[in-house]
């Protein structure tokens, strides 16, 4: 008995040193090669709506992107890593409906100089999306073990922080809200990366004190409560969204990171009374800041009736809804959406804020189903890796990798639609945006990586971990 | 002009075939990986790993599927066996209970400790969290699902 169970699983071990042996990944492969053969097509169709011609847009642009795609599922082969199939050709074919979205939006919504030629919008779009693919296929093959992510949790939430002070601080002040820090010519939204460093504080967090938030000690009228002082990270997390809604005006970030701190706390203790909680402090924070801040109650008014004043602060989402009114069922087809009104798209904003309203219009209502879908399988495959993860750390941290993309795409999503107030964020992978789109390549980079059980690191503490046990015996020894 | 509209036509609805046919190939894909995972034997509520063990029994990286109560100790006729000099024959006790793992002491001569401090009443238990009888080091971890 003891030689064939020691045996099997004595190799485990050995296996995670040993040489590197490529493993095909036919599912990914064939799920691949239809994304690219649906990005065909869909840019054979822009180029029908645009020019009249039966060829690619832009053909350049599409096989480069397709190429980058083909050399991450190589290089993920060569690694023989048994990392998830399905991840990159959604978060590839989301990618890829992005691209063909910005090459068909006016080129002169973004530009950027290099040296003598003038790079527009699709072509930006374009570097931003196979750098992303880059960084995530990095990631998701490197990456072997979890341990630089677990023990500096607090290093992690201190780096957040001051991150969130450096914006407060030095942020330039872009349309009423101060989100993007410039240091010297690298610019970038930091609360795209920032929303990354919080899920992993909050899975260390939790992970580390799960047993207790579960333990329940004190009652508070019909709340059962854990114990107070491990609510004091929730009240943090409150002041701290308010503090972004306050002096960044960012209420999209804001409302993020609240939803993925309590959905992340609900999935790691089951416990509703913090949900509630948690609810009731927001509800009661927004109503506070509706009142009393001019910009938090205006987007609450626009959002409850917008066509109050259709042309003025009511003209964005407005036009939202005319776009999406005009796509219908099967929508305009790519290309032939609405023209410029006045030189300018019909939506202020449409290739950041707007891009599912440009989509419904040119896909109509079966197009944006489908790509809420694409959403529901990323999502379905974070929490699947969470849910077979080992241990709590990894789960938590897969769940809330999840959430994130989750919550993020449906903030923006509902905004277009008017289901929420609208709130400047991006929604990932399609919206225009170096920060968003490399944050989200982090989130997808990490989740290939945690999806992989073939090589499991080594068992993670040498010395004792644990809540307060660590403290104490650092202390003590 | 008709046959050109035709075009248009069929390759704007051949695009929308296609993110559909994407999708109903990935949900395809998932669907086999969850049966996969459901048709696994022995789904059980967590597994102990041996991370530690000077005196060979159990084996050192050996895993246990755990039940909702799993006794710990020398004595032959516990679930674990660890035959470990410095473990009492009924040494402690692994319960499931809601949606928790705890660990208690059975009031062995050596202690029980979890990540290091010795267990003094019921104790919750995440996964990940190592349990250390005599020399021997076990870590819970999740039952294996994929």
């Amino acid at each position: 008995m003891t030689g064939a169970a020691g045996g099997a699983s004595a190799v485990a071990l050995p296996r995670i040193l040993g040489p590197i042996r490529p493993r095909a990944r036919w599912t990914e492969a064939k799920l691949l090669a239809l994304a690219g053969f649906a990005l065909l097509v869909g840019s054979i169709s822009l180029s029908l709506g645009v020019n009249g011609v039966f060829a690619p847009y832009e053909p350049q642009g599409l096989g480069i992107y397709l190429g980058a795609l083909a050399l991450a599922h190589v290089a993920q082969v060569l690694a023989g890593r048994r990392s998830d199939q399905v991840l990159l050709p959604v978060t590839g074919l989301l990618g890829g409906i992005s691209l063909l979205l910005m090459q068909r939006l006016p080129q002169n919504l973004v530009t950027l100089d290099v040296g003598d030629t003038t790079l527009g919008l699709g072509e930006v779009q374009l570097m931003w999306l196979v750098l992303a693919i880059a960084v995530a296929t990095t990631l998701g093959v490197v990456v072997r073990s979890d341990a630089w992510l677990r023990r500096y949790k607090y290093t992690w939430a201190a780096a957040g922080i001051a991150l969130l002070l450096l914006t407060f601080v030095f942020g330039a002040d872009v349309a009423g809200q101060r989100l993007t820090l410039r240091l010297g010519p690298v610019g970038g939204q930091p609360s795209e990366l920032l929303k990354v460093i919080l899920v992993v504080f909050l899975a260390g967090y939790l992970s580390e004190n799960r047993p207790l938030l579960i333990e329940q000690d004190t009652r508070l009228g019909p709340l059962r409560l854990p114990p107070l002082p491990y609510l004091a990270p929730m009240v943090a997390m409150w002041a701290i969204a308010l503090g972004i809604v306050v002096i960044q005006r960012d209420l999209g970030a804001a409302l993020l990171f609240f939803g993925v701190f309590l959905a992340l706390t609900y999935a790691a203790t089951g416990r509703l009374s913090l949900v509630l909680i948690g609810l009731g402090l927001f509800l009661a924070g927004s109503a506070l800041m509706a009142n009393l801040f001019e910009h938090v109650g205006d987007r609450v008014d626009i959002w409850l009736d917008p066509f109050a004043d259709p042309l003025g602060s009511g003209y964005q989402i407005v036009q939202a809804l005319h776009a999406f009114a005009r796509g219908g069922l099967l929508g305009t087809g790519l290309g032939e959406g609405l023209p410029l009104v006045g030189g300018r798209p019909p939506i202020p904003e449409v290739h950041t804020d707007f891009p599912l309203a440009a989509l419904g219009e040119e896909l109509g209502l079966v197009g944006v189903i489908a790509i809420l879908g694409l959403f529901f399988v990323v999502i379905q495959r974070g929490l699947r890796i969470g849910a077979s993860a080992a241990d709590d750390f990894r789960a938590i941290l897969a769940t809330g990798l999840a959430l994130v993309i989750g919550v993020q795409a449906f903030i923006i999503a509902a905004g277009n639609l008017k289901v929420l107030p609208l709130t400047g964020v991006t929604l990932p992978f399609i919206s225009y945006g170096g920060s968003s789109l490399l944050a989200n390549a982090v989130v997808v980079g990490l989740l290939l990586a945690l999806s992989d059980r073939g090589v499991e690191p080594p068992p993670p503490p040498e010395v004792a971990t644990g809540w307060r046990g660590r403290l104490r015996g650092r202390r003590t020894g | 002009m008709d046959g050109f509209l035709l075009v248009i036509w069929v390759v704007r609805l051949l695009f929308l075939a296609l993110l559909y046919l994407f999708l109903a190939r990935v949900v395809q894909s998932l669907l086999r990986d969850l049966r996969a995972a459901g048709r696994e034997p022995g789904a059980s509520l967590g597994r102990l790993i041996v991370v530690e063990s000077p005196a060979g029994e159990p084996e050192a990286g050996r895993s246990f599927d755990l039940d909702a109560i799993t006794t710990l100790g020398r004595d032959v006729n516990n679930a674990i066996v660890i035959d470990d000099p410095f473990a009492s024959s009924d040494h402690a006790v692994l319960t499931y209970r809601g949606r928790s793992w705890y660990v208690e002491d059975l009031g062995s001569t050596n202690g029980t400790f979890l990540n290091g401090r010795p267990v003094a009443a019921v104790s919750p238990l995440g996964f990940g969290d190592e349990v250390s009888i005599g020399q021997v080091r076990l870590r819970l971890e999740r039952a294996r699902t994929s």
